[in-house]
């Protein structure tokens, strides 16, 4: 990672891996991942909420792992792979199943948390395959409710009540 | 928010920097810096990013013996996936599964928890329990092992120096005499997510082929300055039966427990309460 002075202040040289897509970019020490995303990439999808970690609207992947982006630092997006809710779409265009099924289940009201809530399932499935269990006690085929609703706590909704987010992600485990 | 940052790569890259830098962060996770920094920006300061430092010994875990050993930037997510942990520790298990959130877990470390050294750490109090032992590399080069109970001494404040940095933890393994290991963390809070306690405990007893408590790690957190290690209830639990401990014994632990406790009354709780939780969440660890 370079260095260099611009007015008087800092630059960071640092490129990754945004959707798939290598990118490149000089930020500020300070600047957060949150940020970056929608205000140099200007991918919108990522939802600034409560900017500390508490709602999770803005939850991206970083190596498959779901973070908060407004409480991580870009400089160490670095040589990572970051994925947003942009990068799950289809090369079509067409949804997600994810997407597709949070929408047939009718878990999307207001939707300012749906993409954070499709970040963490997208997460917690990945996790379950790599892994074939989730933080919990027993290791079974399918993750139980409490389970899912477990892996979803730091993804508020203020709308729906939850019920129906975790019925779609059931069906998403169910589908395999 | 403003501040400078340097990301040293390895583990002397680190002690130049501390050495060099005089008004400095460290930011492991920095979940709960940038909070910090977001509220109360600092002038000056430079954040010391130990993310990219790769050392297998600052961020990895191994098992041997002694123990397990585990590097400060050791995240709670690889507490909670850790099957020894899992199965030997229970107390840090659980005390990383009631940490904030999924995705704060993911990057919030070990180190992290014990160096903010807030009176309600989760892992702190598990640690405590579990009789853990802390290793300072200092610039030097030289490290020096603190036991927990001992690195902190006050809120938010630790017994690092300037030039020191927390690099790893240690946690004894069982006794040889040990048959079971009863070992549980317990976090009374309004809500179960993202929340810091209102009450918690860790405790950790090992128990002998018959039944006798051989040796015991009781630890409370939110309930004093620091995260606290309740030595005489500890002791007084040696000898006796851990599945038949009478009402009275119960009563007589869960008083020498609260003795710790010097709560305060804040936004969550009045210390009326969080003394009442305590007293009643001691007697409960006994099946």
């Amino acid at each position: 990672m370079k260095k260099i002075k611009y007015n008087k202040e800092i630059l960071h040289d640092i490129s990754f891996f945004l959707n798939e897509k290598k990118v490149s970019c000089q930020i500020k020490a300070s600047t957060i991942l949150l940020d970056l995303i929608r205000d140099v990439f200007e991918l919108k999808g990522t939802k600034p909420g409560c900017h500390e970690g508490e709602c999770g609207a803005c939850t991206v992947l970083v190596d498959g792992a779901p973070v908060n982006s407004c409480l991580f630092l870009a400089i160490n997006a670095n040589g990572k792979k970051i994925t947003t809710i942009e990068g799950l779409i289809n090369t079509d265009g067409s949804l997600h199943p994810i997407q597709e099924t949070l929408v047939e289940k009718g878990a999307v009201q207001c939707g300012f948390c749906t993409s954070g809530m499709a970040m963490s399932i997208k997460a917690m499935l990945n996790q379950y395959e790599n892994a074939q269990h989730v933080p919990g006690d027993i290791i079974q085929d399918l993750p139980t409710r409490e389970e899912i609703k477990k892996y979803l706590e730091g993804n508020l909704c203020r709308c729906t009540g939850y019920t129906k987010i975790i019925d779609a992600a059931e069906e998403l485990f169910k589908q395999g | 928010m403003e501040f400078t940052i340097i990301s040293p790569r390895t583990r002397s890259e680190l002690l130049d920097v501390i050495r060099k830098e005089k008004n400095f962060r460290f930011g492991a996770g920095c979940t709960d810096l940038l909070m910090e920094l977001k509220k109360k920006p600092h002038a000056n300061l430079t954040v010391i990013n130990l993310s990219q430092i790769k050392d297998v010994q600052f961020s990895g875990f191994k098992k041997s013996a002694k123990g397990l050993r585990f590097g400060a930037m050791f995240t709670a997510h690889k507490i909670l996936m850790n099957e020894e942990i899992r199965n030997n520790y229970t107390a840090l298990h659980e005390s990383a599964f009631n940490l904030a959130s999924t995705q704060i877990r993911q990057v919030a470390t070990v180190g992290g928890n014990l160096c903010t050294a807030s009176p309600s750490g989760d892992i702190a109090c598990a640690l405590v329990a579990l009789d853990a032992t802390c290793e300072l590399l200092s610039t030097s080069g030289k490290s020096r092992n603190v036991i927990i109970s001992d690195f902190f001494t006050g809120v938010r404040k630790t017994a690092l120096k300037k030039n020191e940095v927390l690099y790893g933890i240690s946690v004894p393994s069982k006794s040889k005499d040990t048959k079971d290991v009863f070992s549980n963390f317990i976090k009374v809070g309004t809500r179960r997510s993202m929340e810091c306690s209102v009450v918690s405990l860790a405790y950790h007893i090992q128990v002998n082929k018959f039944g006798e408590i051989i040796k015991a790690g009781i630890a409370i957190g939110a309930s004093a300055p620091t995260v606290r290690f309740a030595d005489s209830a500890c002791k007084y639990l040696i000898g006796k039966k851990y599945k038949s401990i009478s009402e009275k014994e119960k009563e007589e632990f869960a008083k020498k427990v609260l003795s710790y406790a010097s709560p305060i009354t804040d936004i969550r709780a009045t210390a009326w309460y969080r003394k009442e939780v305590l007293f009643n969440i001691s007697k409960s660890i006994f099946h």
